[in-house]
């Protein structure tokens, strides 16, 4: 494995443990909102909640829900109350309902003024709630903004991770394919080389039988030539023996080296008497016999003329 | 480590190449070597140009010298119609037109007269193989001399191309029966080896027998019975002074002359009857004797050293050659086992050869040789009755007489040492017997 593919590994790992820290974080910090709400009127809150499972769709990523669109459109139904006690008339007024409507106009003045006091409370904390609300939607919608910022820079991430991992696996992939690619090759050429082996084995074998052929053939040659060479010394041999005429004092224990010169022809050019023990007579004879058998016989074909040829004259008996 | 396969086949190829060029360089470049271990022993061709003569006797000198050569066996001739020229000068002799009439050799020569009023004779050998001059000598003498000029020249062309000194120049000894009846008259003579310029040295009414050369060629011993008994006498050569030097009872014969010439072996028979082989000193007459048997001993022969004779015995029933030292005492030894008659003993010069007369299986008496180193023994002649061999003294010829048939009168004759050439000298009125062949002559 190569430095690079290591280097590879390691980066996808990294990428990988940093986008599943985020998400970690992600719902720490959605859990930690879930459980520890912002300090909020009871009125039942018109929100939506952002859980758990949907910063995990989120974090899916593959498939958005409406949950998530954009916090204005949720805004009217929100700030839009249902307007219940102006809607019911009052009964005719007595004194007593007089009074009592004095008082109760009072009580209801009282009432009113509570429930003006309520209204304006309400209203306060309506608009604390407003302000909370739009605190919290501004939080929220920061909060949002900024899971979809994380969302969208976990998204990047993913898609960064992704695209890393998509480009990781297709370098693996390509890798893969390199190294299938490499290894067919490598088959190929492991192949080839066998073929190559092969034809070569073969073409040293066929050498081999050819060299050993031509060993033979060289051999068969060198052998003919040889036995060629030795037929023809005989020859030569013969016939200057036929032209010896010995004298009397070319005894046995006669030993005399005369080294003759040729031509092509076989005619004698030159004799020349190297060692000799004979006598004059024995000297002359030798010479005479060589010059007396020229022209020699030519040797066979595949033998060179020899233009030197050394002659022992030794008598056995 | 093996090789690998290549490896080995590149080994291979390059030992096959070494090995072919084994084969190859010394046909090519290095000298090829041969070993002659025989010959033949023909002939040699030569060619004897007729000389150019001033005035002579009519002698041929080519003639005679073409005579003697051919004669000896070692050399023959081509003959004269089949000559391509006729130079008598070296410078004239185109080598190839002899070479190719056959001739391995060329004589020519002139007998020139001299301001001394006599004749030269020059000679030249030329060997047509080589283009060579072997020997070229001038000989100066009287008209009567120009035939042993010629057999000189024959000498030194024969010793050049055989390498034995030649022995024609030499002289031979033997007795001539002349007339018959009351004419009969018993000569000595001496002619030369080719039986040419005979010289009657001794005629006598009484049988002359055994002549034999002193090896300095002064004299020569021979048995006489001028005196009605036989008797040893030796005669100077040249002045006729002969002297006797045994008359004693009984047997005085075969005499033989020492190799220093101061004795001479004898046979004597004295009262006993037994013919005995005895050393008579010459300058002070005092005899040893050699043998004691009651047999024949006879013919004694000296061998080369002077240390031995050989001698003919019939101790064993029938005659064989013996040999005994010359110092008295010494044991005889039998030398001769072939066939049952073996005489007449005469050993050559080296010592190495002893020709004798035997008798064959057909009771023919024929030349033989043995060999005295390893004991070869070979017959040489084939006659009737061939006898009294004597070796020319360069042991290459044997001169003997021979007795062609029945009734025939006796003639000489040579015959070579391998028994191949045998040659009748000139023929002689009336009948010749025991020759002897004279030493070269100093």
């Amino acid at each position: 494995m190569t430095s690079e593919s290591v280097r590879d590994r390691w980066l996808s790992i990294g990428m990988s443990v940093l986008l599943h820290g985020s998400l970690v974080a992600l719902l720490a910090i959605g859990w930690w909102h879930f459980r520890h709400p912002a300090p909020a009127p009871t009125p039942p809150i018109d929100a939506t909640v952002v859980d758990a499972r949907t910063l995990k769709g989120v974090g899916a990523a593959s498939t958005p829900t409406p949950k998530l669109k954009p916090a204005p459109q949720t805004q009217p139904q929100q700030t839009v109350p249902p307007p219940a006690q102006p809607a019911v008339g009052p009964p005719p007024p007595t004194p007593d309902e007089l009074a009592m409507r004095q008082q109760a106009a009072q009580q209801e003045a009282q009432h009113e003024a509570e429930a003006q006091k309520h209204l304006l409370a309400r209203q306060q904390a309506e608009q604390e709630k407003q302000a909370r609300e739009e605190q919290d939607a501004e939080a929220k919608k920061a909060a949002e903004a900024k899971a979809a910022a994380q969302a969208k820079k976990l998204a990047q991430a993913t898609k960064l991770a992704d695209a890393k991992k998509k480009a990781a696996a297709k370098l693996a992939e390509q890798k893969k394919l390199a190294e299938e690619r490499k290894l067919v090759e490598a088959k190929k050429l492991a192949a080839q080389r066998e073929a190559e082996a092969a034809r070569q084995a073969e073409a040293e074998r066929r050498a081999r039988v050819a060299d050993l052929q031509q060993s033979l053939r060289e051999e068969e040659q060198a052998s003919a030539a040889s036995g060629a060479l030795a037929s023809w010394q005989s020859e030569l041999e013969s016939r200057i023996q036929q032209h010896w005429i010995r004298p009397p004092t070319a005894q046995q224990g006669i030993d005399c080296i005369l080294n003759v010169s040729l031509v092509s022809g076989g005619d004698v050019t030159g004799v020349s008497l190297g060692q000799c023990n004979g006598d004059d007579a024995v000297r002359e004879s030798i010479k005479n016999a060589v010059y007396a058998a020229s022209p020699l016989p030519p040797p066979p074909n595949n033998i060179a003329y020899p233009h030197q040829l050394e002659i022992e004259f030794k008598p056995t008996n | 480590m093996r090789p690998t396969p290549r490896a080995a086949a590149l080994l291979r190829t390059f030992l096959a190449v070494l090995t072919a060029a084994c084969f190859a360089a010394p046909a090519a470049r290095a000298q090829l070597k041969l070993e002659i271990t025989s010959g033949v022993t023909h002939p040699v061709p030569i060619a004897i140009v007729p000389f150019a003569e001033a005035p002579t006797d009519g002698t041929d000198v080519a003639d005679v010298i073409q005579h003697d050569l051919v004669g000896s066996g070692r050399f023959t001739e081509l003959a004269r119609n089949r000559m391509p020229a006729t130079p008598t000068n070296a410078a004239d002799v185109k080598f190839q037109d002899w070479k190719a009439a056959g001739s391995d050799y060329v004589v020519v020569g002139q007998v020139t007269p001299t301001s001394g009023g006599q004749l030269a004779l020059d000679f030249n050998l030329l060997n047509t193989l080589t283009g060579q001059s072997i020997a070229r000598q001038r000989f100066v003498g009287t008209v009567a001399s120009l035939r042993n000029a010629a057999h000189r020249a024959s000498d030194v062309i024969y010793q050049a191309v055989t390498g034995i000194r030649g022995a024609f120049a030499t002289r031979i000894a033997y007795v001539a029966i002349a007339g018959a009846g009351a004419d009969e008259r018993f000569q000595l003579v001496i002619a030369d080896a080719d039986g040419y310029n005979q010289h009657l040295i001794l005629q006598s009414r009484f049988p002359l027998m055994s002549p034999s050369w002193s090896p300095d060629g002064q004299w020569l011993a021979y048995v006489s019975f001028e005196s009605h008994l036989s008797a040893v006498y030796v005669q100077r050569v040249l002045t006729g002074q002969r002297t006797c030097v045994s008359m004693r009872a009984g047997i005085n014969g075969a005499p033989a002359w020492s190799p220093d010439s101061k004795k001479l072996a004898l046979t004597l028979s004295g009262d006993s009857g037994h013919p005995q082989i005895y050393i008579l000193d010459l300058s002070t007459q005092h005899l040893t004797r050699l043998t004691d048997t009651p047999a024949i001993n006879t013919e004694a022969t000296w061998s080369p050293d002077g240390r031995s004779i050989y001698f003919t015995s019939d101790r064993a029933g029938e005659p064989q050659i013996y040999k005994i030292g010359t110092t008295p005492g010494s044991a005889p030894q039998r030398i001769t086992f072939t066939d049952e008659y073996n005489a007449g003993p005469h050993l050559s010069a080296d010592g190495k050869l002893m020709a004798m007369t035997t008798r064959d299986d057909s009771g023919s008496y024929r030349i033989a040789v043995q060999n005295l180193t390893n004991g070869d023994f070979r017959v040489l002649t084939h006659g009737r009755l061939d006898q009294s061999p004597s070796f020319a003294p360069n042991g290459a010829s044997i001169i003997y007489a021979q007795r062609p048939g029945q009734g025939q009168a006796g003639i000489l004759a040579t015959i070579s040492v391998d028994g191949l050439t045998g040659l009748s000298l000139k023929p002689t009125q009336g009948e010749v017997r025991d020759p002897a062949w004279g030493p070269f002559i100093q």
